[in-house]
Order: structure tokens, then C-alpha cells, then sequence
């Protein structure tokens, strides 16, 4: 299988720090890749290194099997990109703006509306980005992104800042760039959850080092929520449960289990309550990203 | 490539009163000559034989100030545009060459330049034809104090867009600007090799033309070096 971007060995130092060491991205066509670490685990450092914003201070970067230093204006004339914040030129209108854009890209006029239509701005066109909100600015810098028709689209954080309708918009429209246009999307978060609903391929970054690589399912595995059940004597219910044979941890007054089918939860709280335990409570704990990094960073290093 | 960048920063500089800038500096130049000749244009005619040249030597004296003050101005205009919103990673990330980025970028602002420079030259002109200095109107010496002034001042250009370009920090390129604008006001007192005295075209050899000549070669020699060190940067 050939790869739309590969990374070997990329790092990026920054006096000593080291931001980003060793990252070996491997990117199939068609993929939304979803890239995943908390705020200052490099994402950023990595896509501006991709898109050739910055130069590596080792290893290299292929996309589309070309070597990014060697023929970057030719890889680039296939790449749309969002990095960070939205950029615009405030005084100008958002059609100027991608008229901007436009005359150095050198795609045809219409191309404006269209971009201006998939991100519903069409009625904000001649309006100043000045007095956009910041969902608004973010759609502009997605329909940028999308002016050339690339066939790599790399969106950073692009859901920053906006409201949970604009949030689905979004989300509804970069998981339909790739069946509809066979775009490969690269899009970073920092929240798991939005990963989660669009990606199909993960790869998380902490601390500037890549410790997973593998598809959304084999991460989900990984963040299954528990469920904690609060109960007047915690030490005597986990004691039962063990005894019949169910994997509980106990832990701060509270049980704590794993994998948790709703009859799973049903028969332990039948047990409890035969038990003469009295359950107040039956929580779902989403693992939050931190702990699953935990998890991983100290658990097997196969991964 | 570079067609399209152009137009395209041309584009982008609307509605940000640098065309109003570039009309503003050459017209306030001779303005100020109005207000001399029209409260004293008899003493001042008095003064020389030759009138058009003692006219133009006093609206030349307020180019130079012009001229620096302009480029600190329209280069951290330009600048600020693209740092504002650090739209240089969006510039950056199309398929563009940097160089071609940074080349876009100083035609523009030459461009701006050189209008104002033709806008002084026709308005020094018009105002001396309406000060009735002499039927020979001295038409080489007027394009001389025009355009001498605009090639001499190349090296400040180059300077400040490099400053401007890689500073995120506008105040930079303003403090350098201000400091030009004091150097260019002293230009009497300055050794000749500093360049703000170049736009005067004073040298001691009394030889204007020398100040163009080293106005172009240091203007493409910080050019060049302002180019490959914004290539070279990272994007932040």
C-alpha cells in the first residue's frame, strides 16, 4: 500500500527542547487520520513541518512518494491546509480574501462560490471578516483550504471555537470530502471525543513522541469508559463480587469495572444487592485522554 | 507566479490608506513650498538668478524626510497585513516560492514609491509653471530631484521591509524608522557612507548621481540579504 504522507525519523528542536522527535507518520489514501495529543505534544510543530512552514532538524517528509524538500511548490499545489488560528486579511470582504487566495492558487472564479456554498458563507460573502465570529472565520479558513480542490487536506484543530451546530457542520462535512472527492484528510485535536467521531486512523503524540499508530477501533479498545458503583461498604461488595467471579477494582470506597454490557451492570447489581449492600450510585466514567495516555505510556510497550 | 502574488497584494492592500499615503507624501512636500512661496515668494525670489533651481532645492529639502518617513510607514502597513492574523503560514503554505513571496512584496511597495515620486515630480512642476518662475521650465532637473531621491532611499527600503518582514513585533521596524527619519533630518552632519543621507543627494563630492548609483547596488545588496534570511526562517 502506497502512502499520501510519510514521515521518518521527523524532528524539530527548538534550541534544546526537543518538540518533535522520531515521528513516523504513515498515511494511506482515503484516510481521515486523526491526530491526537494534549496542547504542546507538537501536532502544530508537525504540520507546519509538512507543510513546509518549518524546516526538520532531522528526517524526512514524502507526500505523494515526492520528497517535501525537493519538490515542495508541487506537493504544496495539492495540499489545503488550516493551521491554528484562522488567517484573513480583516479589512477585506470574505470573497476578497479568497480572491486573494484565488489569484495566486490560479483556479477558475467559480470556485469561490462553490467553497463559499460547502461552508454556508454565501450570505456573509461581501461582508468584512472584521465582524465575523470566530466560527464564521474558522468556516472562511476551511473554505480556503478548499479552493484548489487539494487532494490532502490538513486541518488543525478546526473545530476550535465553534458552537455545537457549527461544531456537526463541520464534523458532517470533512467526513464527506474523502467518499465525495477521494481527499485525505490529516486533522489534529486535542479532544478525543471529536477524533473519535470522525477519524478512521489515529495517531496520538505526547510529549513530541508518537505512542500510538493504529485504526479508530483498535483506540476505542483502549478508551472504554467505566462504570463506578458507590456502595455503603465498598471493601465487603468488592469482596462478593470477586468471589463470583467478576474483575472489579477497588479503589477509593468505590468498585470499579472495566467492560460493561448493560446486563454486565444488571447482574453486579443484583449481587450487590443480595448482598444486603446498599448501590447509591451507577456512574459511567469516560476515560479521559490523560489517563488513556497513562495507560499507555506505562502499560505494555508493544504498542 | 510573480503576476499573480502581485495582484494579489495589491488586492489585499485596499482600504488600508496606503494609496492615500503614496498621494499624501509628494503632495505635502510641495504643499508646504505653497505655504513658503505664498507668505514670502517675493523675498524668496530674490534670493537667486535662477529661480526654478532655488525652488526646486527648497521643495528638495523636504523630500528626503518625505521619502523615509513614507517607507517606515508603508513597509510596517504592508507587514502588519500579513502579521495581523500571521496569515504569512496561509501565504506560506500555498504553492508558492518564498522568495517570490518576498519579491512580490518589495515590487509592491517600489511600485507605491515611484508613484509618489511621479506624483512630486508633476506637482513641483505644476506649482512652479503657477509660480510663474521662468519660461525654460528646467524639466531635466525636475525629474532629477524627483527620481534621484526614490533610487538613493532603495537601501532604506530594503532595510526596513526585512526588518518589517521578520519582526512579529511592529514596534521594531517603527523605532528603526523613527531613528531614519532623526538620521535623514540630520543628513547635513551624517559621514556620507550612512545610508538615510542618500535620499539629500548631498555627498562630498557634490555628485547626486553617486547617491543613486550606491542607492541601487547597497539597495539589491540588502535585498538579497533580506530575501534569503526571510526564506530561511521558520513560520511561526
Amino acid at each position: 500500500m502506497e502512502y499520501i504522507v510519510q514521515t521518518e525519523n521527523l524532528s524539530k528542536n527548538f534550541g534544546k527542547e526537543q518538540a518533535v522527535s522520531n515521528i513516523n507518520l504513515k498515511i494511506r489514501k482515503g484516510e481521515i487520520y486523526g491526530f491526537l495529543g494534549p496542547n504542546g505534544a507538537g501536532k502544530t510543530t508537525t504540520i507546519r513541518m509538512l507543510l513546509g512552514l518549518m524546516k526538520p532538524s532531522s528526517g524526512t517528509i514524502k507526500i505523494f512518494q515526492k520528497d517535501l524538500k525537493k519538490e515542495r511548490i508541487n506537493i504544496l499545489a495539492k495540499v489545503g491546509s488550516l493551521v491554528e488560528n484562522p488567517s484573513y486579511y480583516p479589512h477585506l470582504t470574505a470573497y476578497e480574501n479568497l480572491e486573494a487566495l484565488r489569484k495566486i492558487l490560479g483556479v477558475p472564479k467559480s470556485r469561490i462560490d462553490e467553497v463559499l456554498e460547502i461552508v454556508r458563507l454565501k450570505d456573509a460573502a461581501d461582508k468584512k471578516v472584521k465582524g465575523f465570529s470566530l466560527g464564521m472565520k474558522q468556516r472562511l479558513g476551511i473554505a480556503a483550504s478548499l479552493l484548489h480542490n487539494p487532494e490532502l487536506l490538513i486541518l488543525d484543530e478546526p473545530t476550535n471555537g465553534l458552537d455545537p451546530s457549527g461544531i456537526i457542520e463541520i464534523r458532517n462535512l470533512i467526513k464527506r470530502l474523502p467518499e465525495e472527492h477521494g481527499m485525505t484528510i490529516i486533522i489534529s485535536s486535542h479532544l478525543l471525543s471529536e477524533i473519535d467521531q470522525m477519524a478512521t486512523q489515529v495517531g496520538i503524540v505526547t510529549k513530541g513522541k508518537m505512542i500510538f499508530q493504529d485504526s479508530i477501533e483498535a483506540m476505542r479498545r483502549f478508551a472504554q469508559p467505566k462504570v463506578v458503583i458507590k456502595v455503603s461498604d465498598s471493601e465487603k461488595g468488592w469482596r462478593s463480587l470477586v468471589a463470583n467471579g467478576i474483575k472489579a477494582e477497588h479503589k477509593d470506597d468505590l468498585i470499579l469495572f472495566d467492560e460493561c454490557s448493560d446486563e454486565k451492570v444488571a447482574h453486579i447489581v443484583q449481587i450487590l444487592v443480595q448482598e444486603g449492600i446498599s448501590v447509591y450510585r451507577v456512574e459511567e466514567e469516560k476515560r479521559s485522554l490523560e489517563e488513556i495516555f497513562l495507560q499507555m505510556t506505562t502499560g505494555e510497550q508493544t504498542l | 507566479m510573480i503576476g499573480r502574488l502581485l495582484t494579489s497584494d495589491f488586492l489585499k492592500i485596499k482600504r488600508k490608506g496606503l494609496w492615500f499615503l503614496t498621494a499624501l507624501g509628494p503632495i505635502g512636500v510641495v504643499a508646504l513650498q505653497m505655504v513658503n512661496y505664498g507668505i514670502r515668494r517675493d523675498y524668496l525670489l530674490e534670493q537667486s538668478e535662477d529661480d526654478w533651481g532655488y525652488y526646486l532645492l527648497n521643495v528638495h529639502s523636504f523630500t528626503p524626510l518625505a521619502i523615509v518617513l513614507g517607507i517606515a510607514i508603508l513597509t510596517s502597513f504592508i507587514a502588519s497585513i500579513e502579521n495581523e492574523t500571521n496569515a504569512w503560514k496561509q501565504l506560506i503554505a500555498l504553492p508558492v516560492s518564498k522568495l517570490t513571496v518576498y519579491l512580490s512584496k518589495f515590487t509592491v511597495l517600489a511600485i507605491l514609491l515611484f508613484m509618489s515620486s511621479t506624483i512630486l515630480m508633476l506637482f513641483s512642476m505644476a506649482y512652479g509653471v503657477f509660480l510663474d518662475l521662468g519660461d525654460s521650465i528646467p524639466y531635466a532637473e525636475i525629474a532629477k530631484f524627483a527620481y534621484y531621491p526614490f533610487f538613493a532611499s532603495l537601501p532604506i527600503l530594503a532595510l526596513q521591509l526585512w526588518i518589517a518582514s521578520v519582526c512579529h513585533n511592529q514596534g521594531i521596524p517603527i523605532t528603526v524608522g523613527i531613528f531614519g527619519v532623526i538620521f535623514a533630518y540630520s543628513s547635513f552632519v551624517l559621514p556620507d557612507w550612512m545610508i538615510w543621507k542618500w535620499p539629500s543627494l548631498m555627498n562630498q563630492w557634490d555628485e547626486p548621481v553617486i547617491n543613486v548609483m550606491l542607492g541601487v547596488g547597497i539597495g539589491i545588496l540588502l535585498y538579497i540579504i533580506g530575501m534569503i534570511d526571510f526564506a530561511r526562517r521558520d513560520v511561526k
